[in-house]
């Protein structure tokens, strides 16, 4: 396995409307390696976001190149897009995003729903994931029927369930208490531990405490890179 | 993931109520009508399709020129069967087909029944299965007859009929050779009994005269020979037996094609109910892509609803057929759910719709195809609901919908104005010819019939009744019952006969004008209340030879070229008639034709029925009674079957008051289902736009601002409507009214009266969410926020 989990290179991405151009990514190059935990900051639309969406292969850049595993995928279509991203990629989300009318169990159960897994096979792996999130005992309730803390410990059990090599966390405690923030951050460490890469948007220098290095991002490009550890 | 996505459809479906309910019934009625409809074209379709040598089958028909025009008619000359098989090998069988009425008694039972001579092979030509008998001899005996399980049952109960005998008419006695099942409801043959032609040679109904169209023939053609041979073949039979007189040519026309294909125009089949049965089968279509169009326009309209759960399916792995499946699951589970209503809908209107149809339609549950085509049906609603939908809501980019940049839908957007504009063209259609076509019924209606229709009865001249004319006459006018009584070959609301033989000073021989023959043995004007025109009515008491005299109408006074008709001598049939009067045109077919000639002949004609002018001194029911008693004296034997002419006049208008009350039917449910969406619409409509009217009433917008505002997309759309609706109903109404020679002429407020009906549903249908919107508190609406 190359050391390089993701390698981007030169990247740009452009928002065009009728009269504006808006620059989200400017010559961007951003290493990340396995098992790495990476915190992007920076302010508001300095392209954090932009980045965590081609990193999760949602969106696709203009110009770069995007290594991923060493297998340059800037280029894919969709339907490969979607292929890699279920088999690799875990989201975690600032709102959660659960799908409302399926309930904690369905939701989780979701991701190996679309890789093909078996019914006995989906059940195991989807009570072992709530279990380590400890939300087993409200398996059968609805995500409005959770607290925020709760709701989010969920989706990282999602994101987790098909036990892909890269989490993309956007500002996974920026709906949550401290408390409930910090469980959070305690979890993704957890995954992180157990080898799991993990790269994180975040506003918060307290959650950025948790990673190993922080990229801060200015107009689209990098500005300074701290290592933590 | 079956089971994922059928879970999150019913609970969706139950979230989302109101949506469900509009969607549900609106299709569900949508699907309703297609079925009734599907059901109908399945009869119309299936008429005499299940005689097993149906592709063998034919029936003669003449054709010839008349004024310019070559005419078709199925009438034939009785020695046309068996010449044809006489004098062509390509010939199987053939039988001649003469319908009848008869009396028919068992004991004191006495009951009048429809039946017909047939030569013996028709019932081994035609698959109508004895259960009883042999069908190669049962009709081989002058005096056999075969009758139907039904008429059966109803002569002899619940004891064997096979070798009874019974009367027929009153005079013969006949021993039953055969007991048919009874004929099914999908067949153009309308019979409880079959007689041998050979007793209507003995009765004299029948000649040896090529000149005189009287039965149908029909033809068995031997395998592995082909109609348009045969055609070729036996084109000329007829005008050689006549040794050239008559211009006459025949040709056949197969059984398959008896009941959807028998107009002809200039000797070419042009079409007949076919064009019926295609447009309702346009009808069902529409009515069911109006109720699929609801499902598209809501499904898209609440589409930012859905839009997160696509997001999130997506990043989670999502490929995008999954999700087209997904929500052409969902669209297909709904089409079932509607199906299942439909089908209730469909058992409970049956009844109501057979009785609008004239039909015995059933669903038959026990059959397997009922339950494959069902499945087939729901699935294609589905499909046809649902794949719009599907491939919108699953073209979302998650990047957008998941971070809360994804527009919302303010106003409707074109492809859902487009159906919406669809839905409404095709209801104001409906409305439109709704009010033609009833407009075209009050037309005729209103035409001056030419006689008075009140207080006429007419009667057949069953049994004694001929014989005993002129007692039943005399006793009628002595007891004041009656104020005049006269004898006439048919009822004045039927055509029986007509010519084209006529003779008269001045013809030009060229000429082939067809006149209506009608007879009548004196004071038929008084009788009927038709107008004298010149000269006088028949009158056999001050004008002994009146026995000969003839009346003409005014046009057959135009036709004849007559400068002076009174005293001119017509000849027909041998016999030499003398003009005595003219009368003013009456209607005696159909109320849309234009008047035809038409002569009346004296005493010394034909005569079928008897009409009574009954005395408007006494109440209608103390006539009747004494008319009865009177019938009963002189005809013991035979029912008193009276008919009220007004009664008979306004059958005449039947087939077009059906058209008339399934338009209105059809424009109703349609309207309705319109309405629905047009409603989900609104609802939608309003609450994403719950910010805007926040916003605006806070910067001053009244209730009437707000409500304007909310409603003049839609009626935008219901005006493009009209402008589309219009031109087609005006060609579609001109064409069918290019059927009827007397016919309104189409008015310009018709389609702007229609227009402002649509106009005012829609507008009724959309303020109530307009007006609720606009009512709401501002200050709760920006809060949503």
């Amino acid at each position: 396995m190359a050391a390089n989990m993701i390698k981007i290179t030169d990247m740009e991405k452009i928002y065009r409307t009728e009269e504006v151009e808006t620059v989200a990514l400017n010559k961007l190059n951003i290493e990340v390696k396995n098992g790495e935990f990476v915190a992007v900051m920076g302010p508001s639309g300095c392209g954090k976001s932009t980045l965590l969406n081609i990193l999760g292969l949602l969106d696709d850049p203009d110009n770069g190149s995007f290594v991923f595993n060493d297998i340059e995928v800037a280029h894919f279509n969709e339907r490969r897009r979607a292929d890699l991203r279920k088999h690799n990629i875990g989201f975690v989300f600032q709102s959660f995003n659960l799908i409302d009318e399926l309930t904690v169990f369905e939701n989780v159960e979701l991701p190996l729903i679309y890789t093909g897994i078996k019914g006995p096979e989906r059940k195991k792996r989807v009570e072992a994931v709530l279990d380590k999130v400890q939300i087993m005992h409200r398996r059968n309730h609805y995500p409005q029927q959770l607290s925020g803390g709760q709701q989010q410990r969920v989706a990282v059990a999602r994101a987790v369930v098909n036990n892909p090599k890269l989490i993309l966390a956007d500002e996974p405690t920026g709906n949550l208490d401290s408390s409930n923030g910090n469980d959070v951050m305690q979890l993704l460490t957890e995954l992180n531990e157990q080898g799991t890469t993990i790269v994180m948007v975040t506003h918060s220098e307290h959650d950025a405490r948790y990673s190993h290095r922080i990229i801060r991002m200015l107009d689209g490009q990098t500005v300074t890179e701290n290592i933590l550890i | 993931m079956l089971k994922n996505y059928l879970n999150i459809a019913f609970r969706n479906l139950w979230k989302n109520k109101g949506f469900s309910f509009i969607n549900i019934s609106g299709l569900a009625i949508g699907m309703a009508s297609a079925i009734l409809i599907l059901l109908w074209i399945q009869n119309e379709a299936s008429f005499d399709q299940f005689h097993q040598k149906k592709d063998r089958l034919y029936m003669a028909y003449n054709r010839e020129v008349f004024d310019g025009k070559l005419q078709c008619w199925a009438n034939t000359p009785f020695p046309l069967g068996p010449a044809l098989l006489r004098e062509y090998p390509e010939i199987q069988a053939t039988s001649r087909l003469q319908y009848n009425n008869f009396l028919v008694t068992v004991g004191d039972k006495h009951l009048k029944a429809q039946g017909c001579f047939v030569d013996t092979p028709f019932l081994s030509m035609f698959t109508f299965p004895l259960v009883k008998g042999n069908k190669t001899i049962a009709l081989n005996d002058m005096h056999s007859i075969v009758i139907t399980q039904q008429l059966a049952k109803k002569l002899f109960g619940d004891d064997e009929a096979m070798n009874k005998v019974l009367r027929v008419d009153s005079n013969e006695n006949f021993t039953v050779t055969g007991v048919l099942k009874d004929l099914p409801n999908n067949t153009q043959f309308n019979f409880e009994y079959l007689l041998p032609m050979k007793y209507a040679d003995k009765l004299g109904w029948s000649d040896n005269e090529w000149d005189n169209n009287s039965p149908s023939t029909l033809v068995e053609l031997k395998p592995n020979t082909t109609e348009a041979a045969v055609d070729d073949k036996i084109k000329n039979i007829t005008k050689r037996h006549l040794k050239g007189s008559e211009q006459v040519e025949v040709f056949l026309h197969p059984v398959t094609k008896w009941r959807l294909y028998s107009k002809f125009e200039n000797g070419k089949i042009v079409g007949g109910r076919i064009d019926v049965v295609r447009l309702f089968g346009i009808i069902a279509a529409f009515i069911l892509l109006i109720a699929c169009i609801n499902f598209m326009n809501l499904s898209t309209a609440r589409s930012e609803k859905r839009a997160k759960e696509v997001g999130i399916r997506k990043v989670v792995g999502a490929q995008r057929q999954y999700l087209i499946g997904q929500f052409l699951g969902e669209s297909i589970l709904l089409a079932a759910i509607s199906g299942v209503v439909a089908l209730i809908i469909v058992q409970l209107s049956l009844s109501g719709f057979n009785q609008l149809t004239s039909k015995q339609l059933a669903i038959e549950y026990g059959n397997i195809y009922f339950w494959l085509s069902a499945i087939a049906f729901v699935l294609f609603t589905g499909v046809l609901a649902g794949s719009y939908p599907a491939f919108y809501l699953s073209s979302f980019q998650p990047v957008r919908v998941l971070k809360g940049t994804f527009k919302k839908i303010n106003a409707l957007v074109t492809p859902r104005k487009i159906l919406v504009v669809l839905q409404f063209t095709f209801a104001i259609i409906l409305i439109i010819c709704t009010v033609i076509v009833e407009q075209q019924i009050k037309y005729a209606q209103e035409r001056d019939n030419g006689y008075s229709k009140n207080n006429l009865i007419y009667h057949l001249l069953t049994g004694d009744l001929d014989k005993n004319y002129n007692l039943v006459k005399n006793e009628l006018l002595s007891s004041g019952v009656a104020t005049s009584v006269t004898k006439t070959s048919a009822p004045i609301t039927q055509g029986w006969s007509d010519s084209w033989g006529f003779e008269w000073q001045g013809k030009d021989p060229n000429s082939k004008t067809d006149f209506d023959r009608f007879c009548a043995d004196e004071n038929f004007a008084k009788t009927a209340g038709v107008k004298i025109a010149r000269g006088r009515d028949i009158d056999l008491k001050d004008y002994p030879t009146d026995s000969t005299a003839i009346v003409l109408n005014e046009t057959a006074v135009k036709a004849m070229g007559f400068k002076e008709p009174i005293g001119q001598i017509i000849k027909d049939d041998g016999v030499t008639w003398h003009v005595v009067g003219v009368i003013k045109d009456f209607i005696i077919r159909s109320p849309y034709e234009p008047m035809r000639p038409m002569v009346i002949e004296g005493s010394k004609g034909f005569f079928n029925a008897m009409h009574i002018r009954l005395n408007s001194a006494n109440t209608t029911e103390k006539n009747l009674a004494a008319v009865e008693k009177i019938f009963k004296k002189y005809n013991p034997q035979y029912p008193f079957e009276y008919h009220f002419v007004d009664d008979e006049y306004a059958k005449k208008f039947s087939d077009e008051k059906r058209t008339g009350t399934l338009a209105a039917l059809f424009s109703f449910l349609t309207i309705c289902i319109s309405c629905l969406g047009l409603f989900g619409l609104a609802t939608y409509m309003a609450e994403n736009r719950v910010k805007e009217i926040g916003v605006r009433k806070v910067l001053g917008a009244s209730v009437t601002n707000i409500t304007t505002l909310l409603s003049k997309d839609f009626i935008g759309l219901v005006i493009i409507s009209i402008a589309f609706a219009s031109p087609f109903a005006w060609w579609f109404m001109n064409k069918w009214l290019q059927g009827y020679d007397y016919r309104v002429t189409i008015s310009w407020w018709v389609f702007i009266g229609a227009g402002l009906l649509a106009i005012a549903i829609a507008l009724i249908t959309v303020s109530y969410q307009s007006i609720k919107a606009a009512l709401t508190n501002p200050v709760k609406n920006l809060r949503t926020e």
